[in-house]
């Protein structure tokens, strides 16, 4: 959280192109950055890599669709859902933020601005 | 053989009975507790698997008590005192564990340099840092353990039980353990991602020093070895006057002890007479701990049969 404010910047990955124009989505980054006081920057890509530079810092954020069941699940945060996707799959897949394990501040705000927007999800 | 112990040690029995009920019956409220709100923290989850190592030394105490009280059987001429002293090795056993655990938890923790994960939850209507439903259960863990312990060692230095000991020892591992997690869940709250594990890891020492002695003692005494002090490995101070008082009692004689259980069994090798006489009266200490002193046989000297030291 203290990185973020004192760069700025948020850097967000999205796992596919579409996760960023959805309006829920857009109304939660808006949200957290103005909590943070900091100017939202994207990368896309795949989920692994995406991830993997999360894990190792690079980036602050991952938003995008996960299983619920993720085997991420341990590797990083996976906070609560923005939005619950019906797949028709056995496990259920959300649209939900993912967050470096251990940034507690940080994993507690991105907590309270999701289950502020989307309550019903939860 | 069975022991009648005095009724000042048999209330002493009964009260260790009580405390060890009223451990189990807490320890079936912290472990659900502790479970639901650990979440993903490994700080959590290890205090959570040594609560449920608690479990180990009350069950082997009372269990141990009911079956010492055994009559000898064909296959069990010598009764079943001894129970005591597998019960002892098992609860030193678990208490060491729990000192290897914690100590392995807390390097690994600081050599991956894993960052604890607390998050919130919503209660109440309400987003609450999980950290204070963590903090409210560890102190329902560590108050009860405190005052447990302390009731506990009091018992068992009367009636001479190392199991009731060994047990106030795991209370105080619990108790240490539970303000170590606290205080680490608070230094996670300011950003000290390691102050859990390295508060864990200092306090594993002491828990694994407490195992370490327990278990010396306990397969010592399974060995027939002579009789420790309650608290270390080191001889023990009543029985080193007892083979005093019996050398004299019985000039050229080699006397040797060991202990069952709660009590000291004696032999006299190679006595030149046969002279026995009432236990109480051989007992050379305090006299309300003569019950310790249950058994003086005489055996022949076997040539070449040397006791070295």
């Amino acid at each position: 959280m203290a990185k973020v404010r004192d760069r700025g910047v948020i850097h967000i990955g999205l796992l596919d192109g579409s996760t960023g124009q959805s309006a829920k989505t857009q109304r939660f980054v808006r949200r957290i950055a103005q909590a943070a006081k900091a100017k939202p920057v994207f990368v896309t890509g795949q989920e692994e890599p995406l991830l993997l530079r999360l894990e190792e810092g690079e980036l602050d954020l991952v938003l995008g669709t996960f299983d619920q069941k993720t085997p991420w699940g341990t590797r990083v945060t996976v906070g609560p859902p923005l939005e619950r996707i019906v797949t028709g799959q056995a496990h259920q897949q959300q649209l939900a933020p993912a967050m470096r394990n251990g940034e507690n501040a940080w994993i507690s705000l991105i907590e309270r601005e999701v289950r502020h927007l989307a309550p019903e999800a939860q | 053989m069975t022991t009648n112990y005095p009724p000042a040690v048999e209330a002493g029995i009964a009260r260790g009975r009580k405390l060890e009920y009223w451990t189990l019956a807490w320890l079936t409220t912290v472990i659900p507790l502790m479970y639901v709100v650990m979440g993903s923290s490994q700080a959590m989850k290890t205090v959570w698997i040594e609560d449920m190592l608690g479990f180990v030394p009350p069950l082997a105490y009372l269990l141990s008590q009911r079956l010492e009280r055994k009559p000898p059987t064909a296959a069990f001429p010598f009764g079943f005192t001894r129970v005591n002293g597998v019960a002892f090795v098992v609860s030193s056993v678990a208490l060491a564990m729990m000192g290897i655990y914690l100590l392995f938890e807390a390097i690994m923790t600081l050599v991956q340099q894993e960052h604890p994960t607390i998050g919130t939850a919503r209660l109440f209507g309400r987003d609450i840092w999980l950290g204070w439903p963590m903090i409210a259960v560890l102190l329902w863990s560590t108050i009860p353990s405190m005052i447990l312990g302390r009731l506990k060692l009091p018992v068992a230095k009367a009636i001479n039980d190392k199991v009731l000991h060994t047990d106030a020892d795991m209370q105080k591992a619990d108790w240490m353990t539970g303000i170590a997690a606290m205080g680490g869940i608070v230094g996670i709250g300011f950003g000290l991602w390691w102050a859990d594990a390295a508060a864990a890891g200092l306090i594993s020492f002491g828990i694994l020093h407490d195992g370490i002695n327990n278990m010396r003692s306990s397969t010592a005494e399974l060995v027939d070895g002579a009789p420790r002090n309650l608290e270390d490995v080191n001889l023990s101070e009543e029985g080193e006057l007892l083979k005093k008082r019996l050398e004299l009692e019985y000039p050229g004689a080699i006397i040797r002890l060991r202990e069952t259980g709660r009590v000291i069994r004696a032999q006299a090798m190679g006595a030149a007479r046969y002279a026995p006489r009432p236990l109480e009266a051989l007992w050379p200490g305090d006299s309300d701990r003569s019950w310790r002193f249950a058994e003086l046989s005489f055996v022949p000297n076997v040539e070449n049969d040397e006791v070295a030291g």
